[in-house]
């Protein structure tokens, strides 16, 4: 039977961590959600690689202060810990610097809407016509479209693109 | 006993030098700069000129050091404790590479569009493009290919979103989340690793796997790296990155991507099989994604209607069959995992090279035999080898797989085989059908390509018909490379410390 020590419990909510981000960013339709996602995820991730060398009482693994080295935490996962979130933090940067150009290029930051226009904006480039979008329904609308619920600054911006965001 | 110890200690020098093609490209990376401000001609010849180096410190290399492994244990430490470099022919073989290709699709050699600075940018991304990929194939830790797989990324998120167009950022945000997640599933397979072994150690890893690892919690980690490691080889599932990024990049740094960075990857997840994770079912996963890979990515080609993205969805099936070919148990499958991968390697970059002026609809290209006769001829040399026309390379390292997969003779492996020959019959439609467009009556304009790209697509031209007039050689070369390849007592003797050849 499985005891559940403090380890366990850490090991169990590190791994939701990373479940939970990752689905975040699997069914969140704004790029800045997903993004938040992406940090929980990896928060998660980098909780279970610490968690891989922890031992219960043991000290930072320094030779010379007169521990054996029997007790002491193991040290490589917390120097890949440490790349690993110096990694995360650049990433992140990078992906919200993205975002405010892709927020001054269309005006949204709704996954749907940036996927049809990109889309449309790819197949002008190659002058070639551009598909359907993929969240019109097959075969034209039988009524006329309902009035979109515009959600406040968060999620899709409707009803018209704000084209003066445009630059 | 004093000639032999002279003998070592020089031999030892030698393979000091290995970090070079990783070290140089990463200092000239972040010299590029400040190089700039005071000369900007010596910014523009700086990085091909280090290129040209690290190409000539490997090929040195190899010609001194012959065709058997060595390992370097970084700054003297030895593994397991220190870090390794690991040189077997096909890590020096994409060693050597890298720098090559990188060279043949350098963005500018001029200023280019957007003055110097701009230039500068450019030029550091690419080297440390160049840096990271170079240590992806040499590394021999996880820790070390986690680091590298990373910076490659963000140098390639920087190198796609240079257009500066809306489209080309939107498509680098998505690229940098997918990418972004798998380095999440990849740390956590490593993650796992490392609590059931205890080490990050390739070699280390490997010695102690069939103890630790044949067992449900092992294939859950090869299931996360494979995701993880499978973005950058535009594997099935987090491939959706692909069409997008390779219409909005600099049709040159598509290029490089699909050819050269996707095979990185490959390579990582070949030696994880291959080391770490030899149970049936993590094969059998690979082959399972690799044909969804192969037959997503032919139908999405077939509908494409412009040439960048059909070149793009088109990489996605030849990558699924790679991913195929490596996942065929045995030496064979070794061998034509390598065949395929070198032959998307060098025809799509040089169909990416000639997508530099094409990058318009296919229907635009009626009639561009007219206006540019070599670059259709070329063309239409690559489409045959890649649809696996005989004489031609393609041919030969399609039926390899189609062999293997035949000798293997599940379930799996027959639907694998149908998959293939399925894709075959789909990729010589949509094929044919822009090779007759190209020769249709009608004068058009269209852009001839760039006499640069053309020549390197002549070069690559002539480079796979040399392959096919020498089949033989290059054949057999191919076979050594897998049998080495395939030896994992071999690369834990070289590996491990008691071998390793120490830097003074």
């Amino acid at each position: 039977m499985m005891s559940f020590t403090f380890e366990t419990v850490v090991l169990i909510g590190a791994l939701g961590l990373a479940v939970i981000g990752a689905l975040g960013m699997v069914i969140s339709n704004h790029l800045f959600r997903m993004l938040l996602a992406l940090a929980i995820a990896e928060s998660g991730a980098n909780l279970l690689i610490v968690l891989t060398g922890f031992r219960a009482g043991g000290v930072a693994p320094i030779l010379g202060a007169g521990d054996p080295a029997a007790s002491m935490v193991d040290p490589i996962p917390q120097v890949l810990v440490l790349t690993a979130i110096v990694i995360g933090v650049g990433v992140q940067a990078l992906a919200v610097a993205l975002l405010i150009k892709v927020y001054q290029a269309y005006g949204t930051l709704d996954v749907r809407e940036l996927r049809d226009r990109m889309d449309a904006d790819v197949a002008a480039a190659a002058g070639v016509e551009a598909d359907a979008s993929q969240d019109a329904p097959a075969g034209g609308r039988p009524l006329s479209p309902a009035p979109s619920r515009g959600t406040a600054g968060f999620g899709r911006r409707s009803p018209a693109p704000a084209d003066g965001l445009r630059p | 006993m004093i000639a032999d110890m002279t003998l070592s200690r020089l031999l030892a020098a030698d393979v000091g030098y290995l970090v070079l093609p990783v070290v140089l490209p990463l200092l000239g990376a972040f010299l590029m700069q400040p190089l700039a401000r005071v000369s900007a001609r010596g910014a523009r010849i700086l990085g091909p000129l280090l290129l040209v180096l690290s190409a000539g410190i490997t090929a040195q290399l190899w010609l001194q050091l012959g065709d058997a492994p060595f390992s370097l244990a970084i700054g003297g430490f030895a593994a397991p404790l220190g870090i390794l470099f690991y040189a077997d022919r096909i890590a020096l073989l994409f060693a050597l590479a890298i720098p090559v290709f990188a060279l043949l699709f350098w963005p500018e050699f001029g200023p280019g569009a957007g003055g110097r600075d701009q230039a500068a940018r450019r030029d550091a991304l690419m080297l440390l493009l160049v840096a990271a990929a170079t240590g992806l194939a040499l590394s021999g830790d996880l820790f070390n290919i986690y680091v590298f797989y990373e910076l490659a990324a963000v140098a390639s998120f920087g190198l796609v979103a240079l257009t500066g167009t809306g489209r080309s950022q939107v498509a680098t945000f998505r690229y940098l989340m997918i990418s972004a997640f798998g380095s999440v599933f990849a740390l956590l397979g490593i993650a796992i690793l490392y609590m059931q072994t205890g080490t990050l150690n390739l070699a280390q890893i490997a010695q102690l796997a069939p103890e630790t690892l044949p067992n449900p919690i092992g294939l859950a980690a090869f299931a996360l790296m494979l995701i993880g490691f499978g973005v950058k080889a535009e594997l099935f599932p987090v491939n959706t990155w692909v069409p997008e990024v390779y219409a909005g990049a600099p049709a040159r740094v598509s290029a490089l991507l699909a050819g050269l960075v996707s095979k990185l990857a490959v390579l990582v997840v070949v030696r994880l099989l291959v080391l770490i994770f030899p149970q049936p079912e993590a094969a059998e996963l690979m082959l399972v994604l690799g044909v969804l890979g192969i037959l997503t990515g032919e139908l999405a080609a077939w509908r494409a209607k412009d040439f960048p993205r059909m070149l793009a969805f088109s990489s996605i099936g030849q990558l699924g069959m790679v991913f195929v070919a490596f996942a065929i148990s045995g030496e064979i499958g070794l061998l034509a995992g390598l065949a395929v991968m070198l032959h998307h390697l060098i025809v799509k970059s040089a169909l990416f090279g000639l997508a530099v002026r094409w990058s318009g609809s296919l229907e635009a290209l009626s009639g561009a035999a007219g206006v540019s006769p070599l670059a259709s001829a070329l063309f239409v040399l690559f489409a045959l080898s890649l649809i696996g026309v005989p004489p031609l390379p393609g041919f030969w390292a399609k039926i390899l797989v189609l062999i293997g997969l035949a000798e293997g003779g599940t379930p799996l492996d027959m639907m694998a085989l149908m998959a293939l020959l399925l894709a075959t019959a789909i990729e010589a439609s949509y094929l044919f059908r822009v090779a007759i467009r190209l020769y249709e009556d009608t004068p058009t304009p269209v852009p001839p390509p760039a006499r640069r790209d053309l020549g390197v697509a002549a070069l690559l031209g002539a480079l796979l018909l040399a392959v096919t007039v020498g089949l033989k050689p290059v054949a057999d070369r191919l076979g050594e490379d897998a049998a080495q390849l395939g030896e994992r007592a071999l690369y834990i003797q070289t590996a491990l410390p008691s071998h390793v050849a120490r830097k003074d």
